[in-house]
């Protein structure tokens, strides 16, 4: 079984190598790619120095579309799971292990870690615990399911969510959006706790001047994909278009 | 003076076809986001040479003054145009990031060749393409791109 940690950097030179150091010493049967969005600073130097695997976008096109060019690596690649671990060190690679073993045993489409079943580590602002319970009320009422942290970027997906994704992807804060189009169109979540820290350095991608841009987006894509992505036919998704390239 | 203005829309209307069909033929605008153009140069020229049909269609809808139907469809119009504007831009916007991330993966896919050439000790030329050095806003990297030669020398 092949497994990828996807993760999405820009701007990340003081957090990426103990990231990646931390995947590599807790989560040993998974590869990792770096996506670098064309980081200003140092953050390609230090992953050719290091002789980390790494793609390098040649124009910065925000985080949706570095996690999709993952998530293509990985249908490209033949993964069977893949899962997004951000480069700013939030999360903690000791959870990815038990992560995939649940995937492995449950069969399901998309695993979340999750910060608020267990309520241990980080907690976030208060503020941001509102607009997060928020997302989770939106969900709930399209579809019916209870997701606590419908904004967790730790998300483990299995072969035909990544080829989903490959193809259709928001451009920027797709978490609570992706969740519910995923349930209208029959896939499975689960949540389990997970513990993440609070980051060490460089600055968040969303600052307080783009929280209220953040919400008012957020909110009107989870009513977009709740009303119905009546384009999109799960079937369409099922793995049939490449077996993977020989790495 | 009713007639002296007609004449006047007439040929600047004209003009504007001229203008805009010299341009598509010199692949200035391709035809395809022209033809909103020419829709309503076309429009335009029928109202110009029957002026009466806006007199009657603003007496149906009840408006008072022909001059602010000519607003209101003109208004509409621009609507139009904009609004095919916003689909292109989404359609080129999507194109354009799958386009960085299929580039990505291609000069990630080099990259590892060019490094299994290397053990089998084959050459092949190389280029420097990290675009992440180039470019005006990166002219802090300048001083990293010599730093990185040096270091590539020591290795050699």
């Amino acid at each position: 079984m092949k497994a990828l940690v996807i993760i999405p950097a820009y701007n990340e030179a003081g957090n990426i190598i103990k990231t990646v150091e931390d995947i590599k010493t807790n989560a040993p049967s998974f590869d990792y790619v770096i996506i670098n969005d064309c980081s200003k600073d140092d953050t390609m130097r230090l992953c050719e120095r290091m002789k980390y695997n790494v793609v390098n976008m040649p124009l910065n096109s925000g985080i949706g579309a570095a996690v999709q060019c993952g998530y293509l690596y990985a249908k490209r690649y033949g993964y069977e799971y893949a899962v997004q671990v951000d480069g700013d060190g939030q999360h903690d690679a000791t959870f990815l292990e038990e992560m995939l073993s649940i995937m492995e045993k449950e069969k399901m489409s998309m695993l979340i870690g999750s910060r608020f079943i267990e309520n241990q580590g980080f907690q976030s602002s208060f503020f941001r615990r509102i607009g997060i319970r928020w997302f989770s009320c939106l969900i709930l009422c399209f579809t019916g399911k209870v997701i606590t942290d419908p904004t967790s970027g730790m998300r483990m997906v299995g072969r035909n969510v990544i080829n989903f994704f490959a193809e259709e992807y928001p451009k920027d804060y797709p978490e609570p959006e992706t969740a519910i189009t995923l349930l209208e169109l029959g896939y499975t979540i689960k949540e389990i706790p997970v513990r993440m820290k609070e980051r060490k350095e460089g600055t968040s991608s969303i600052s307080l001047k783009r929280s209220i841009y953040y919400m008012f987006k957020v909110t009107l894509a989870c009513i977009m994909a709740g009303v119905g992505y009546s384009k999109y036919k799960k079937n369409d998704y099922e793995d049939k278009y490449y077996g993977g390239m020989d790495v | 003076m009713m007639a002296r203005l007609q004449i006047l829309i007439a040929v600047l209307t004209l003009c504007a076809i001229i203008y805009i069909g010299n341009k598509v033929r010199k692949r200035v605008i391709e035809l395809k986001y022209a033809l909103v153009w020419f829709l309503v140069a076309f429009l335009l020229l029928i109202v110009d040479a029957f002026p009466q049909t806006i007199e009657k269609m603003s007496d149906f809808l009840g408006i008072v003054l022909p001059i602010n139907m000519l607003m209101l469809f003109g208004f509409g119009f621009v609507l139009l145009i904009l609004y095919t504007f916003t689909i292109v831009i989404t359609n080129q916007d999507r194109r354009i990031k799958r386009l960085i991330q299929e580039v990505s993966i291609l000069d990630y896919r080099i990259d590892e060749l060019e490094k299994a050439l290397k053990k089998e000790d084959i050459k092949v030329k190389k280029i420097k393409t990290k675009t992440a050095d180039e470019g005006p806003e990166h002219k802090v990297k300048v001083k990293n791109k010599s730093e990185n030669k040096k270091t590539m020398e020591e290795q050699s």
